[in-house]
């Protein structure tokens, strides 16, 4: 009796949607994540415990004070003044005006206080590192996803609005920018590094007619980030390109036609009527983004090997050398861990943007 | 696991008897030297290190010898973090090749199999035959854990043409080669006012042939970047060596911004008199001047000349390993036995691309000696240097290759760089 109240309760439906999911999330992704956790807070060489279980040790928060800590900490107006206070100044502005407003959440205090730390506080620390490298990498994919999500996401929602139509070639259009989408990095980075070749390259047969040399895209430490950008710009831009176009059908033609009735036409029209109809979209959009290439791995493993020197080493990479070539997994998880709670605070905020929206 | 196996096993030994078939042993070999399509078994008629390794493998697997060898897909770049993780997740391939220079981290935490001498007696290799650099080269901590396959070095490979119209050739029609660092500079000008064309190329910019270099001219001042577990990176001999070759490149003689495959066509497209690369090029570099699309018409080889007080170029040994998981497969043992005896007599055929080979014998041979351009090159087996084992010897190649780029790319300072080198090399010793 009990047994069939059970199967007929919303509970057991509930729990019956979601045990497929369960079933590959616990062992393929939250136990290797606890796992990973745990290594963290040992020394762990990953040969040398292969061959004997033994050769681990326990020390606690170790791996996370030798990659966050330092000595001589202090904190400074002077490193990246420029940047900590343009920044600073926007948010205090946009807070104020939503103060004014009276359009004023949870959400807002938190982002603002939030932002705030990090430029006043955290930016300005000051202090010898004890792995300085680590914060050369964080640079670098925090720059690398500032780059390619705003340039991809712009690039995405103009091509999705020229190409919401009816016709062939639009349709046509449409597959061909989606096409990138469906390779892999390893053939994407192939395909680049055809384009940047200096000697034989796409771009040096372009401009060897106009007696130009070919700028040395990916081994001159001002260009190489940017090309890195520039091909995952183009990878990604039809996974974006797709969600816009579903989001832009979504827009009743009625508000369109009202609109240009109005007179809204270009730009006007996109700012003010179709960004706003699909915000949720473009919000979605982002944020897949940003977690997705704060994991950005292979364009940098393959295409410059990080360099030159360090100038485009990233997050992901420095974690699988670490693990692999320097074998030493459990600093490499302390890493990833990091990586992860910086992941998870984009997500939250994504949550709590959603979540504002519908109430 | 284990049940699972023997249960396999078991079905295949039914299946295999029910159809009469002989039992193949299959061994799982790893190797890096990239892929070689449609190798066949016919050695002598390959070219390149990944054609002619491919079909000794090829060819063994062919022979009527109960073995058969899979060729697992390995990618240059991360062949030791692949290896390591095959390790790590206890399927290391049965048998595999690795550079002297990463047996001792490989060795020192017990993954590798001891060899004992008098086994590769009975499958047929004579430890004796080899050359006492080869013999160290497989040795660590006073047991051998492979057997070495070759000797390979840093080479001047140079574009006769280019030399010739600068003057740069002697009556013997041999290439005048540099032994200073002034004259490496006037040699470079000299090329450049008759030709236009840079004197030098090499990867500078991604694979770490600016750090041999760099290793070489600090062996040439008796100097090297570790003693011991102290690193000595920052010092006036490594100034001299990076502000040697941050001469050429100020100067114009020599571009920094190269990677690999660039230099490569650089060299090959007559753009540059020299190129600085390894000896596995000589086969190929040899064969281009048969090329009609290639503007290397006449091609020479030099040993790396002394710029200082000694002579010395970078070196290190392709060897061969079994993973110490194979103690307990004796079957799989002899086999991988055996076809490490069938490397060892096939050490000319692999000598072909340009590598130094490590048994005396074939040393001696005159196949070996009637080998294209060995001659000029002869001179190397007694200059090739290398640093002495280190555990974590590819770390600490990253952090010279890291910082050296950071001066010739990224304009960093000499000193800065070299300071910040030795801080991390220390704390890797």
């Amino acid at each position: 009796m009990r047994l069939t109240s059970f199967l007929q309760s919303d509970n057991f439906s509930g729990w019956a949607f979601i045990l497929p999911y369960l079933i590959a999330f616990v062992p393929l992704l939250l136990w290797p994540f606890i796992q990973g956790f745990w290594m963290s807070l040992h020394e762990w060489n990953l040969l040398a415990v292969t061959f004997n279980p033994a050769a681990k040790e326990f020390i606690g928060l170790g791996n996370y004070i030798r990659l966050m800590g330092g000595d001589d900490i202090g904190w400074s107006l002077q490193p990246m003044w420029p940047f900590r206070l343009v920044v600073s100044v926007l948010v205090v502005a946009l807070y104020v005006r939503s103060l004014r407003r009276r359009a004023v959440g949870y959400s807002h205090h938190i982002m603002a206080g939030l932002t705030l730390f990090t430029t006043v506080i955290l930016l300005g620390l000051t202090g010898d590192w004890y792995d300085t490298r680590f914060w050369i990498v964080v640079r670098n994919t925090l720059v690398f996803v500032a780059w390619v999500v705003p340039v991809t996401t712009i690039i995405a929602l103009l091509l999705a609005i020229a190409l919401n139509r009816e016709g062939r070639w639009a349709a046509t259009l449409r597959s061909v920018f989606f096409f990138s989408q469906i390779l892999s990095v390893t053939v994407v980075t192939l395909i680049w590094q055809l384009v940047y070749g200096v000697r034989n390259g796409f771009i040096a047969n372009v401009l060897a007619p106009f007696g130009i040399d070919s700028p040395n895209w990916l081994t001159d430490d001002q260009l190489a980030m940017g090309a890195i950008v520039a091909a995952t710009v183009w990878w990604s831009v039809g996974f974006a390109l797709i969600l816009f176009l579903a989001g832009l059908q979504q827009i009743p033609g009625e508000r369109l036609e009202a609109a240009t009735l109005d007179g809204a036409e270009g730009w006007r029209k996109i700012v003010q009527i179709i960004v706003p109809s699909i915000i949720r979209t473009v919000q979605f959009v982002m944020i897949m983004q940003i977690v997705l290439h704060f994991q950005v791995f292979g364009q940098s493993q393959l295409m410059t090997q990080g360099g030159p020197g360090d100038a485009t080493n990233v997050w992901v990479r420095y974690i699988y050398q670490t693990a692999f070539r320097d074998s030493e997994v459990g600093y490499a998880s302390a890493m990833a861990t990091v990586l992860f709670a910086f992941m998870m605070i984009f997500s939250v905020i994504q949550f709590w943007v959603t979540k504002r929206q519908e109430s | 696991m284990r049940l699972t196996n023997t249960l396999t096993a078991s079905a295949l030994a039914l299946c295999v008897t029910a159809t009469g078939v002989q039992a193949e042993t299959e061994l799982e070999l790893a190797r890096f030297f990239g892929s070689c399509d449609d190798a066949g078994t016919d050695v002598s008629a390959a070219v390149g290190e990944a054609c002619i390794i491919q079909t000794i493998i090829n060819a063994y697997s062919a022979e009527d010898n109960g073995v058969t060898i899979e060729t697992l897909p390995t990618d240059w770049g991360n062949y030791y973090d692949q290896l390591k993780a095959m390790y790590a997740g206890n399927s290391a391939p049965d048998v595999h090749v690795i550079h002297k220079s990463s047996i001792a981290e490989f060795a020192s935490l017990g993954a590798l199999m001891p060899l004992q001498e008098d086994d590769l007696r009975a499958a047929g290799i004579n430890p004796d035959d080899w050359v006492d650099r080869a013999r160290d080269a497989v040795t660590y901590d006073g047991q051998m854990y492979a057997i070495p396959m070759d000797i390979h070095a840093n080479l001047w490979h140079i574009n006769m043409d280019i030399m010739a119209e600068a003057g740069l050739v002697n009556d013997a029609g041999e290439p005048i080669l540099p032994s200073s660092p002034e004259e490496l500079m006037a040699h470079a000008k000299q090329v450049k006012d008759a030709t236009g064309k840079d004197y030098l190329t090499a990867d500078f910019a991604q694979f770490p042939i600016g750090v041999r270099m760099v290793l070489a001219m600090l062996w040439q001042q008796d100097s090297n970047v570790f003693s011991g577990d102290k690193a000595t990176v920052n010092t006036p001999e490594a100034q001299r060596a990076v502000e040697t070759i941050v001469g050429l490149f100020d100067a114009g003689y020599a571009d920094p911004n190269l990677n690999y495959n660039d230099s490569q066509q650089a060299f090959l497209e007559g753009d540059a008199a020299i190129q600085i690369n390894g000896t596995w090029m000589v086969d190929v570099y040899s064969s281009e001047t048969r090329n009609d699309d290639s503007a290397l018409a006449s091609y020479y080889v030099a040993d790396y000349p002394q710029l200082f007080d000694e002579a010395a170029t970078w070196a290190d040994s392709h060897t061969w390993a079994l993973p110490v998981t194979l103690q307990n497969d004796p079957e799989k043992y002899e086999a991988a036995l055996g076809f490490l005896a069938w490397l060892n007599d096939h050490n000319v055929d692999w000598a072909r691309t340009g590598h130094l080979a490590v048994r005396q014998s074939v040393l001696d041979s005159a196949e070996y000696q009637n080998l294209a351009h060995r001659d000029e090159y002869s001179n190397t087996v007694n200059i090739a240097r290398d640093n002495p084992p280190a555990a974590r010897y590819s770390a600490i190649q990253d952090v010279l290759n890291r910082e050296l780029q950071s001066i010739w790319l990224q304009g960093k300072g000499i000193e800065e760089a070299l300071a910040d080198a030795e801080r991390e090399i220390h704390r890797l010793l």
